[in-house]
């Protein structure tokens, strides 16, 4: 179809003007890619798919959505309102909203997916580290747009988890005071909060798309990794990226959409994990609910910053949990890339995988003592995996990688 | 190798999707089951009737509109039925107690929070609010005032005086209110999210398009690969 499409005047036309069939050959029908790529690697076109799916339905939920503090009949605010208001009035309103804080969660599980496989296979190392880093910078910024959008609601656990979190600046010495009150715009969390979250929550996808843009081209510079992480050269060992994986990412997509679907339309609180109980009451900001906790996506950080008693070694810890996974392609100085011929390697990234999951359940958790423990021991192990691999190189009896795919 | 993985990840997944958050109730009484369907009309106006003369006294549902109670076809309460229940109030409004939040406050200390979103907004949802009307007991520590010690409730210590009157029920009367609680329990979770029978409905179509699809595109990726040897 691609084919006669190509042949057309009208094609002709715009080729002369754009250079479109060059582009279209060397990043589709002619971008080779290896051969062996496994479904871990469908991933990454599930996250675009989001990330779409994100902006066309928080472009409409803007339409009705009224970004206000102002207090309203019974307890609730005008931001609340009108949330309700999509809920209820506006035709298929609860698709578009469902289908926004459905896909919030599912983000972070693509995304989380995609970043455990670059992991596993060494998708990070020589000459993928500013493709690795690029993709560090999009999970920061989509967990600021997620902090920000879960605000906007204006429920309990929206107005309790801005407070807390952005209360966190004020540990940092000197300037955390002053960090904290431009953020939230006075000394409480407010109606000035509530607007310029409103205005970062519509910026941040904004950037997504121009870093995404980056990362999809420092990837089609250096091409995809695969699962015995070795060099591909041969055109025997290459294929056509179309058709052959943009058949096989939208099989993709169809098996992630009846995921995403049954949970839109059958359980879309998943049981208090994607919508939380709490952010069904009103924010009251004078009582504080029994259990505050982030939504499941940050818990594991979460974690991290409550495992130290002093706030300010919390969140230094919780900033360098985030800000290592920068420097990890150079902590890992190992010539062999896939888990597959690293077998202390293997089992450490297998236990590290275990271990955020350890953490996000701790985090999610309402604090005990047993669990603070569990909590610490994990946080240890979260940095011990990075901090050790420049040791465990040294040890690790690797074993011989295949000549060709 | 390939496969176990796939499986890893398809587990991990659906351990995440159909595992229920374990929470502790605080009132500590374990919740009832409520018997509700929220595509029963009956079921509904009979919980709307428990609404309108024992919950309203004091609490308002105010994203339900008196119009809603016609247009969604789960309540379908006709228009004579509506004029009768809203009295001066436009169709338009929604259902607000008459009891202003000063006056309950003077009266019970706390504000009586609105309903609209009650169960989705309590751990335990439509049985929470089924256990809760039924969950008055006797304080065994005789340190609660009679009629403010609820099994369920966190703390134990409720505002709200014993609405269903269970406390002084005798024998013959327990299935009555049971009943009741569970009408009003399926009214509550109806309106919280009036538009959930159509969501499923459609969502049924959805599943089987996207079953098919998947299926479709999984044999033409099939066919597409079958000449690559990997």
């Amino acid at each position: 179809m691609l084919d006669k499409m190509m042949k057309t005047q009208l094609f002709a036309w715009v080729d002369r003007r754009l250079g479109l069939e060059e582009i279209i050959k060397s990043q589709l029908t002619e971008y080779p890619a290896p051969k062996n790529l496994n479904y871990m690697w469908n991933f990454g076109s599930l996250a675009l798919l989001v990330l779409v799916l994100q902006i066309l339905t928080g472009i409409f939920l803007v339409m009705y959505y009224k970004p206000s503090a102002e207090l309203t009949q019974g307890g609730f605010t005008v931001a609340f309102d009108s949330v309700e208001r999509i809920m209820r009035d506006v035709n298929f309103g609860w698709l578009l909203r469902y289908m926004h804080a459905v896909g919030a969660s599912m983000f972070f599980v693509v995304v989380y997916m995609h970043i455990g496989r670059g992991l596993y296979y060494g998708s990070y190392k020589e000459p993928r580290e500013l493709l690795w880093i690029i993709g560090v910078i999009i999970l920061l910024i989509m967990q600021g747009a997620a902090f920000f959008g879960y605000l906007l609601p204006w429920g309990q656990m929206s107005f309790w988890g801005a407070t807390v979190i952005t209360n966190l600046f004020g540990a940092i010495p000197i300037l955390g005071e002053y960090i904290g009150q431009i953020l939230v715009g006075g000394f409480a969390v407010g109606d000035p909060t509530l607007n310029r979250f409103f205005s970062l929550h519509y910026l941040f996808p904004l950037l997504l798309v121009a870093i995404v843009g980056g990362h999809i081209h420092a990837l089609h510079t250096v091409h995809s990794n695969n699962p015995e992480g070795i060099d591909v050269h041969k055109p025997e060992e290459q294929i056509n990226f179309h058709p052959y994986y943009t058949i096989k990412d939208a099989f993709g997509v169809a098996f992630f959409l009846l995921f995403y679907c049954y949970i839109v339309f059958f359980n879309p609180q998943l049981g208090g994990y994607f919508i939380e109980v709490d952010n069904y009451v009103p924010a009251n900001n004078l009582q504080t609910p029994a259990h505050i906790a982030p939504v499941w996506y940050l818990t594991p950080w979460y974690t991290i910053l409550r495992s130290f008693p002093d706030k300010l070694m919390g969140v230094a810890a919780m900033g360098g949990s985030l800000a290592i996974l920068f420097v990890l392609p150079f902590l890992d100085r190992s010539k062999v890339r896939s888990a597959r011929y690293r077998p202390m390697f293997r089992l450490m990234v297998i236990m590290f995988f275990i271990d955020v999951i350890v953490l996000g359940y701790c985090g999610h958790s309402a604090p005990t003592s047993v669990l603070k423990v569990v909590g610490q021991i994990a946080t240890a192990y979260y940095f011990a995996f990075f901090l050790l691999l420049p040791l465990v190189n040294k040890f690790d009896r690797t074993k011989p990688v295949p000549e060709g795919i | 190798m390939k496969i176990n993985k796939t499986l890893l990840a398809i587990g991990a997944i659906s351990v995440l999707l159909f595992s229920t958050p374990v929470m502790a109730s605080g009132g500590g009484a374990a919740l009832s089951h409520a018997e509700i369907d929220v595509t029963n009309q009956k079921q509904i106006q009979r919980g709307l009737m428990v609404f309108a003369d024992v919950c309203m006294g004091c609490h308002s549902a105010k994203y339900v509109t008196y119009r809603g109670l016609m247009d969604y076809p789960e309540i379908g309460l006709t228009r004579i039925e509506v004029d009768e229940l809203r009295g001066q109030n436009s169709l338009l409004t929604g259902l607000i107690s008459d009891l202003t939040i000063e006056d309950a406050i003077i009266s019970y200390g706390v504000a009586p929070p609105d309903l609209s979103l009650v169960v989705p907004g309590r751990r335990g949802g439509a049985d929470y609010i089924y256990s809760l009307l039924i969950g008055y007991v006797h304080d065994p520590e005789n340190k609660v005032p009679e009629g403010n010690f609820n099994a369920v409730f966190p703390g134990n210590r409720i505002a709200m005086p014993d609405p269903l009157s269970w406390l002084e029920h005798d024998e013959s009367e327990t299935a009555e209110l049971k009943q009741q609680a569970n009408d009003v329990a399926a009214f509550l979770a109806f309106i919280a999210d009036p538009h959930q029978n159509e969501r499923r409905a459609i969502g049924f179509w959805v599943m089987c398009f996207l079953v098919l699809l998947t299926l479709v595109l999984w044999r033409l990726k099939v066919e597409v690969w079958k000449d690559v040897k990997h």
